[in-house]
C-alpha cells in the first residue's frame, strides 16, 4: 500500500471547498482488507474535514460502494483512491489500475443497491474512464447548521 | 487472511438463529453466505439472521440476505432479521430493504413472531 500525504495542487480536489484541506492519496491492491482500508482512510480525511459522526459513518459506506462500482467483481488490480477534504467538503476520486476485466456477475441487486446508497449518502456521484480505465467519484458537503 | 466476522448458529425456539459479528463487506459476506446456506440446505423453520453485533453492512452483504429470503421463500421457510443499530437499520431503510424484511429490534421479538 502506497500512501501520499504531501498536498498537491495539481491533485484531484476539484471542489473549491474541498481544495483547501487534506489531500491523501493511496494505491491499495486488490486485497480481502481493500475496503476496511479505504473505509479507515477517509474516515480521518472526514474528520479532519470537519464531518460529524453520522455524515463519517455515511462516507465510509459511500466510499465503500465507490470502491465496488470500480471493482466490479475483479479480484487483482490495485485501486487507486484519491481523497480531498477540507472546509465541509471531501471529494473522493477512486481509480481500477490493473488487466482483468470486470466480472459483474454478481446479482443486479447489489449493483442497484449501490446505487440507491449513494443517491442518498452523498450530494454527488458518478463514474467515468480516465485512459480506459474505470474509475468512480463522489462529492460530500457538510450538512448546514441550522436552518 | 483474518476474516473480521463471527458467525454463530444455534437453534432456539423451533428456529435456526444465525449470529452474526463485525463487518459484512465483499471480503466477510461469503462467510455469511456460508453459514446461512448451511441452515437452508438442512432443516425446516424459520431463520432469523442476527445482525445485533454488526458493525458494517454494504451492498454485497445486503446482497447474501436477499439470496437468502429468496431461498427461503422457495422453501416455504421464514426469514427474520433482527438489527438493533441505528445506522445499520438506516443502511435497511435507505435501500427500501425494510419493505422486503422483516426486521425486529431484538432476537427475543424475533423468535417469538
Amino acid at each position: 500500500m502506497a500512501v501520499d500525504m504531501s498536498p498537491d495542487p495539481t491533485g484531484p480536489a476539484r471542489s473549491a471547498g474541498a481544495a483547501a484541506g487534506a489531500q491523501v492519496e493511496l494505491t491499495l491492491s486488490v486485497a480481502d482488507d481493500l475496503l476496511a482500508l479505504a473505509r479507515l482512510t477517509v474516515s480521518a480525511v472526514a474528520s479532519r474535514a470537519g464531518f460529524d459522526v453520522e455524515e463519517i459513518e455515511d462516507l465510509r459506506l459511500a466510499v465503500d460502494e465507490l470502491c465496488l462500482q470500480v471493482l466490479q467483481g475483479r479480484r487483482s488490480g490495485r485501486l487507486v483512491l484519491a481523497m480531498a477534504g477540507g472546509s465541509g467538503c471531501i471529494d473522493v476520486w477512486c481509480r481500477y489500475e490493473g488487466t482483468e476485466d470486470a466480472r459483474p456477475d454478481g446479482p443486479d441487486d447489489e449493483a442497484d443497491l449501490s446505487e440507491r446508497i449513494l443517491d442518498a449518502l452523498v450530494d454527488e456521484h458518478g463514474l467515468f474512464e480516465d485512459d480506459g480505465r474505470p474509475g468512480a467519484h463522489l462529492t460530500k458537503r457538510r450538512a448546514l447548521a441550522g436552518g | 487472511m483474518e476474516q473480521d466476522i463471527e458467525i454463530e448458529v444455534q437453534h432456539r425456539d423451533g428456529s435456526t438463529v444465525v449470529a452474526a459479528r463485525g463487518e459484512v463487506d465483499v471480503a466477510t459476506a461469503p462467510a455469511l453466505r456460508d453459514g446461512l446456506e448451511e441452515v437452508l440446505d438442512r432443516g425446516i423453520g424459520a431463520v432469523v439472521v442476527d445482525l445485533t453485533g454488526v458493525t458494517f453492512i454494504d451492498s454485497t452483504g445486503l446482497g447474501v440476505l436477499i439470496g437468502a429470503r429468496r431461498r427461503c421463500v422457495e422453501a416455504g421457510r421464514e426469514l427474520r432479521v433482527v438489527v438493533a443499530e441505528p445506522r445499520i437499520l438506516k443502511v435497511f431503510e435507505i435501500t427500501g430493504l425494510t419493505e422486503l424484511f422483516t426486521i425486529h429490534p431484538s432476537l427475543e421479538p424475533a423468535l417469538g413472531a
